[in-house]
């Protein structure tokens, strides 16, 4: 996501660099510790058969914890489960977020209102919202359910029904989220040079056009940064089916990184788990990689 | 001296990181210690902070004995437990004066958050002398050695007063590891005005219990438009819960989850007997005399004429004002009851072993079962407590105390639980969503199998 703007570096020289790399010491150290040395960590386990009771016993067992994967049930349908998720999640979030910035970024009464509304829920912890909804989507006493009742629509089964439970999962977390890619969206909007759309006034550009030619490429750069960070993060899902679901109803909420911390934890595998969480690794920076190229293609 | 001083910020700024990190984790470890520290001479554990022998050499203590200290991890639950816990400590201290435990209480959530911060402690090789444990894991913990035998601290005398769940939750491989303080049993709650308005009778002893089919019988009759007859806590996810309440389904079914050796569970949990169970289970569910997604309250609201709830049942029904009485778990061959609870194991790690059996042993005394048992509502482990608390020899608590002492059964003592439970768990919720048994429990027991062959060995 190459911005229009190329920086200049001034290469630093002696005194300078060393005062630069000191100034760097701190985030490195960080950095070292909480990412690069976990992440060494578990490439290195990934290769064991390490169980947490055993803490110091682990062999080496090259990459059986691979061919593991490969016959694992459990962790094909968590990663069907994940890009069901994502593929719904991205679209989705992206227009609701975009839809509520270009809604707020009209000059309409209570603006400020509407934009702390919407915002709110990125501020909410997530295990918070997701009890909250789990409440929400309850046949019996829930309040969607009930309003459902209003117009006659019988109760549904959101969270214990394995087809709806993950599309309930989709609509609660894209409420959560879209909050956040709407500022960025709306600082988009508010740097597109407003002369842009008086030339289109002039040549008659209708609403829809001017839209489609003017909004939309002036929010190219910002749209291929929130495309790939949704990406990545709905990838992460673990917190809603957790606190949700537990990953069910029959396994259909369970997501990659849930089906990790299971493993990991709850049955000690750490071996494993490590194996599963290199995997995963490998495969958002890949979909990551491909995003960029994708995005710099279309750029060129 | 001004070059110099362009240095001197990122070194600051780097060396307080790194002492921040590293200072977390020496302070970490008093400061959440909740019952008082007295430090009374030489610690006999190899204490990792050093600041702290330091001080206790230069203060000499009144009593000037050398004392063994102890550190103890305690779950926290409920505040009045856990307050319980800490006076019982208290208590413990001022009356030994040659013994010191300092406690520090961790969350338990309900889920995993104990049992992580053991997970984490096991692999930083940071476990205290003593823990307290969740029953079905002592196998987990004892297979490993993190916790060691008791045998040689126990008789038949002395434990001839715990009931016979508590030793069976405690045992491994002939060997007794763990004991507890509480217990725990579901009895079937019921609704008193709801049953006289249907005009149905509850029987008062586990010897006059329901069979299945009469449990089912009822439970249909006590259905209506806007009450179910029977609840059983979906709400609390696909969990230990399923378990805990489901698994005397099978058991007196004359089913088993595991081989009795604890080798393999297949032909067990997949075997006649606990498909027959599980089919029982799903026909409640199918009769519709069950909700799959009950409220919190739905039992304590009058929404459902029973409920196969936990002692906690009791406490909340009372809150709500429902009139609530108890009556003996269902059955089909063999009456069963569900059993088991937290309890406490000495790690292998500790030096003093001996020091720390008589912390496990005070906490498990006749004193602290009754007083954890009247602070929590669940019933006690000794026999002579059910003896000395009265309310125990009368409905409705006749019946737990008869389910404890008589029909009482412990989860399997395996060390693959963590995954038998919840290959469980996920059979108990297909049959309740209405999904094929066998295969279910066919695929769950896959997963069993392939967990139980790293024991194995």
């Amino acid at each position: 996501m190459a911005g229009p703007k190329k920086f200049r570096m001034k290469t630093l020289q002696g005194k300078e660099a060393v005062t630069g790399y000191l100034f760097l010491l701190p985030a490195l150290i960080l950095l070292g510790i909480f990412l690069l040395y976990p992440m060494g960590a578990a490439f290195y386990y990934s290769l064991t058969d390490f169980y947490i009771l055993r803490p110091g016993e682990e062999n080496f067992v090259g990459l059986a914890n691979f061919q593991t994967i490969l016959g694992d049930a459990e962790f094909r349908q968590a990663l069907i489960n994940t890009i069901y998720f994502a593929v719904l999640v991205v679209p989705i979030q992206i227009s609701v977020a975009l839809g509520l910035a270009l809604l707020v970024n009209r000059k309409l009464r209570f603006k400020v209102f509407f934009r702390t509304a919407y915002f709110s829920p990125v501020v909410m912890s997530l295990v918070v919202v997701s009890i909250l909804w789990t409440f929400m989507y309850n046949p019996n006493e829930g309040l969607i359910n009930e309003l459902l009742g209003v117009f006659g629509i019988p109760a549904q089964p959101f969270l214990t029904s394995p087809d709806q439970a993950m599309n309930s999962i989709i609509a609660m977390s894209v409420w959560q989220g879209a909050g956040f890619q709407m500022m960025i969206f709306l600082a988009g909007l508010q740097n597109i040079p407003n002369h842009l759309y008086e030339a289109a006034d002039i040549d008659g550009a209708s609403k829809f056009q001017k839209f489609l030619h003017v909004t939309l490429p002036g929010l190219k750069n910002i749209s291929v940064f929130i495309f790939i960070t949704i990406t990545i993060a709905a990838f992460k899902l673990l917190v809603q089916p957790m606190i949700m679901t537990q990953g069910g109803p029959l396994g259909s909420t369970k997501s990659l990184v849930y089906h990790i911390y299971e493993v990991g934890f709850n049955y000690r595998d750490v071996g494993y788990a490590s194996a599963m969480a290199v995997v995963f690794t490998l495969m958002v920076l890949i979909i990551t990689i491909v995003q960029r190229i994708l995005a710099r293609e279309e750029g060129a | 001296m001004k070059k110099m001083s362009k240095w001197i910020a990122p070194l600051t700024l780097s060396a307080v990181l790194l002492g921040a990190c590293g200072g977390n984790e020496s302070s970490g470890e008093s400061s959440n210690n909740e019952t008082a520290s007295n430090n009374g001479g030489n610690s006999s554990d190899e204490a990792p902070d050093t600041m702290e022998t330091g001080e206790a050499d230069q203060t000499v203590e009144a009593s000037g004995d050398e004392s063994v200290q102890l550190d103890m991890w305690i779950h926290q639950t409920g505040e009045d437990e856990t307050n319980f816990y800490v006076e019982r400590i208290d208590a413990f201290n001022e009356e030994n004066d040659d013994i010191h435990v300092t406690a520090e209480i961790i969350i338990d959530d309900g889920g995993s958050s104990y049992s992580d911060s053991i997970n984490a402690a096991l692999v930083a090789g940071n476990l205290p002398d003593i823990l307290a444990l969740d029953g079905p894991y002592v196998a987990s913990f004892a297979e490993s050695d993190v916790i060691q035998s008791i045998d040689e601290y126990v008789d038949e005398e002395f434990l001839d007063d715990f009931v016979d769940s508590i030793i069976q939750q405690g045992s491994y491989d002939g060997e007794l590891y763990s004991l507890g303080a509480m217990e725990a049993s579901i009895p079937l709650y019921y609704n008193k005005e709801i049953f006289e308005e249907e005009g149905i009778e509850a029987p008062t002893s586990v010897d006059e219990a329901w069979t299945w089919d009469e449990f089912m019988e009822h439970a249909e009759a006590l259905t209506t438009e806007d009450r179910y007859g029977l609840n059983l806590f979906m709400n609390y996810g696909v969990g230990e819960w399923m378990t805990f309440m489901g698994a005397p389904f099978v058991w007196s079914n004359d089913g088993e989850l595991l081989s009795e050796d604890g080798s393999t569970a297949d032909g067990y949990l997949n075997g006649p007997e606990s498909v027959e169970a599980f089919e029982y289970i799903k026909s409640l569910f199918e009769a519709g005399v069950v909700d799959l997604n009950p409220g919190e309250m739905q039992f304590e609201e009058g929404n459902a004429a029973m409920a196969l709830g936990g002692p906690w049942i009791s406490v909340t029904a009372e809150e709500a004002g429902v009139d609530w009485g108890m009556m003996p778990y269902p059955y089909k061959e063999t009456p069963v009851s569900p059993s088991g609870s937290m309890a406490y194991g000495i790690t292998s790690l500790t030096e003093n072993p001996e020091e720390a059996f008589e912390v496990m042993k005070w906490l498990t005394n006749e004193e602290s079962t009754i007083g954890l048992s009247e602070v929590t509502g669940m019933p006690p482990v000794r026999h002579s407590a059910f003896e000395s608390m009265d309310h125990y020899d009368e409905l409705p608590w006749s019946i737990m105390r008869e389910q404890v002492t008589e029909t009482a059964k412990a989860r399997p003592q395996t060390p693959a639980y963590p995954v038998l439970t919840d290959a469980f768990a996920q059979s108990f919720h297909a049959a309740a969503l209405g999904e094929d048994v066998q295969e279910t429990l066919d695929q769950q027991v896959e997963r069993v199998e392939r967990e139980l062959e790293r024991f194995n060995d």
